[in-house]
């Protein structure tokens, strides 16, 4: 049984009275405590595709499924991690975490979710930055704390809608490994299902067990990829492996012959 | 800061100046209360040396000495202008020395008048306050209700409040129950557009991250809504007091028995132009010693903000 099962879904949507297609006939699943990433180019529609796992916005047809049961709206088996404004400014990294906490947990004792939000903070590395309001953390450190969030709400989903995509290389790379970390675990716990969103190939590659490539428009699934190599990775090993560049290779044409279609001509330079 | 920047200010020159200023002699009847701008004036000297001592930020510290810097040459002109040159009518622009004693002899009646003033801005205004937002919140949040409820706030934030007066005087059976009545109205629109449209303006974002986490209504709305409002929230309430003082003192001139407007008219009638000096200026300190604590509060709830 999958843990998500997305069934020929179709998204409109309307702007400035025109009505436009998003995604169409998208199925897929996403088996419990898989990796999975979803890649395309921007504007392709897969931070629609999350938008609706989350809750946020409603399918036009077709549905999601979550352990067999249709999602109505946003639900407490799924975590989110934004972009950008996952936290709330007025609120210190603790309190955020907190917060997210209470929601979940509506009879824990204040004191407990403190606790709780104090041990995901360490596990990303921010315990001396726990009463930091957000605007006086990097970019970086303020999705180590989205992250926290989400881990301590201890949902059996995660989705994140390209959380690195707005930082730095340097930083990009030592969150990918964190989240691959923390994902990973000890193996006493059981895995997160992981939905991950992003137009980086080398994160898809580094993260997830398997890839789903959104192109078109409307956007459609062009293609489902595995991605063929061991856990627990090492980026450094892993990046200069034959294999890796072969694999990466044949991604990257499937991404370029997408955007090439979709602008329509061969002379496009990237 | 070197020794020099900190206690070789201006400031202090002009200090020297004004106590020189004082031992000229006086044009007019020689005043017995002339001891007290030099009482008045070594106190601020006072405060100045000591928080030439313990203020730490140039900027601060540059701020601070230049107000009272200020301050000085005000007192100088008047001091040379009323009891040392006697250029303007001494009935209408009384020596200096003369309100400073017409304020501490006339402190308790002061005291009452600002309690009494205080008392009725604070009852209104905290009443609008508590009702204009959480109003504001409920409306803000659903869009229908606000659209309509816009049109409405814009026609009645329109109608000055000071209007109501004879009405509420008609309508209410005391003159303080109509002050209270009038401040209620004044603050109330401006706080509520504010909250309004603090709430409209929240970010999608915010919203969407809130929604993700599942909060409840109520959680929603006093949890995320207000404080992401907030700032927006203060500029409306900054514009209630600040309205609120208008009308209460042109209120208490109107018709009250007690109060600082009243204090201000009652002696301007009587032709005791340093009491009205005493009450403006009382009125000014009042003012600013409420928006300087207001300002605090803002800052504190608003820290988060960069």
């Amino acid at each position: 049984m999958s843990k998500i099962e997305i069934q020929n879904l179709t998204v409109d949507y309307t702007e400035k009275n025109k009505r436009f297609t998003a995604l169409q006939d998208v199925s897929f699943s996403v088996e419990t405590g898989e990796f999975v990433s979803v890649i395309g180019s921007s504007g392709c529609g897969k931070s629609t595709l999350l938008s609706i796992l989350e809750g946020i916005n409603a399918p036009t047809q077709g549905s999601i499924l979550i352990d067999r049961k249709p999602i109505q709206g946003t639900g407490t088996d799924r975590g989110v991690v934004f972009q950008h404004y996952s936290l709330f400014p007025w609120m210190t990294a603790r309190k955020n975490v907190a917060f997210g906490v209470k929601q979940i947990k509506k009879n824990l004792p204040k004191s407990e979710r403190l606790k709780i939000a104090d041990e995901f903070l360490d596990k990303v590395g921010l315990e001396e930055f726990k009463n930091k309001y957000p605007s006086q953390l990097s970019g970086g450190m303020q999705q180590r704390v989205a992250i926290a969030r989400a881990l301590a709400m201890d949902t059996d989903i995660l989705l994140m809608d390209e959380p690195f995509g707005a930082i730095d290389a340097k930083n990009r790379t030592v969150l990918q490994e964190l989240l691959l970390k923390l994902w990973e675990g000890d193996g006493t716990e059981e895995k997160k299902t992981v939905l991950f969103v992003t137009h980086d190939i080398d994160e898809a590659i580094l993260l997830s067990d398997r890839i789903i490539m959104i192109g078109g428009r409307p956007g459609r699934v062009n293609k489902e990829i595995p991605v063929p190599f061991a856990r627990p990775r090492n980026r450094a090993e892993l990046v200069q492996t034959r294999e890796y560049g072969e694999f990466r290779n044949e991604l990257l044409s499937l991404f370029y012959s997408d955007i090439v279609n979709k602008i329509g001509g061969s002379e496009v330079v990237l | 800061m070197t020794l020099k920047q900190r206690y070789f200010r201006i400031t202090n020159l002009l200090f020297l100046c004004l106590i020189a200023v004082q031992f000229l002699p006086d044009k007019i009847a020689k005043e017995p209360q002339s001891a007290y701008v030099l009482w008045f004036a070594a106190g601020v000297e006072a405060l100045v040396l000591i928080a030439s001592v313990i203020i730490k930020k140039p900027q601060g510290l540059s701020l601070f000495l230049d107000t009272v810097g200020f301050l000085f040459v005000l007192l100088i002109l008047w001091m040379l202008a009323t009891a040392k040159l006697n250029l303007l009518k001494e009935s209408l622009f009384p020596p200096l020395g003369r309100v400073f004693y017409q304020f501490i002899e006339d402190i308790d009646k002061i005291l009452i008048n600002i309690r009494s003033s205080l008392g009725i801005i604070i009852q209104g205004y905290l009443l609008a306050a508590i009702v204009a937002v959480p109003a504001g919140l409920f409306i803000g949040w659903s869009a229908r209700l606000g659209n309509a409820a816009t049109y409405i706030a814009k026609f009645l934030s329109a109608i000055p409040p000071i209007v109501y007066i004879p009405y509420g005087i008609a309508l209410l059976p005391t003159f303080r129950s109509v002050s209270v009545f009038v401040i209620f109205l004044a603050a109330f629109w401006p706080i509520l557009a504010s909250t309004m449209s603090g709430v409209l303006n929240v970010e999608k974002k915010v919203i969407d991250s809130a929604k993700v986490l599942n909060v409840g209504r109520f959680t929603m709305l006093f949890s995320v809504i207000l404080p992401s409002a907030l700032p927006q929230i203060f500029i409306g309430c900054n514009q209630g007091l600040t309205v609120s003082f208008i009308l209460l003192t042109s209120a208490e001139m109107i018709g009250a028995r007690d109060g600082l407007g009243y204090y201000v008219k009652n002696y301007s009638d009587f032709g005791d132009y340093t009491r009205t000096i005493v009450g403006i200026l009382v009125i000014g300190i009042v003012v600013v010693a409420i928006s300087f604590l207001f300002n605090k509060l803002q800052q504190y709830l608003l820290r988060w903000k960069r």
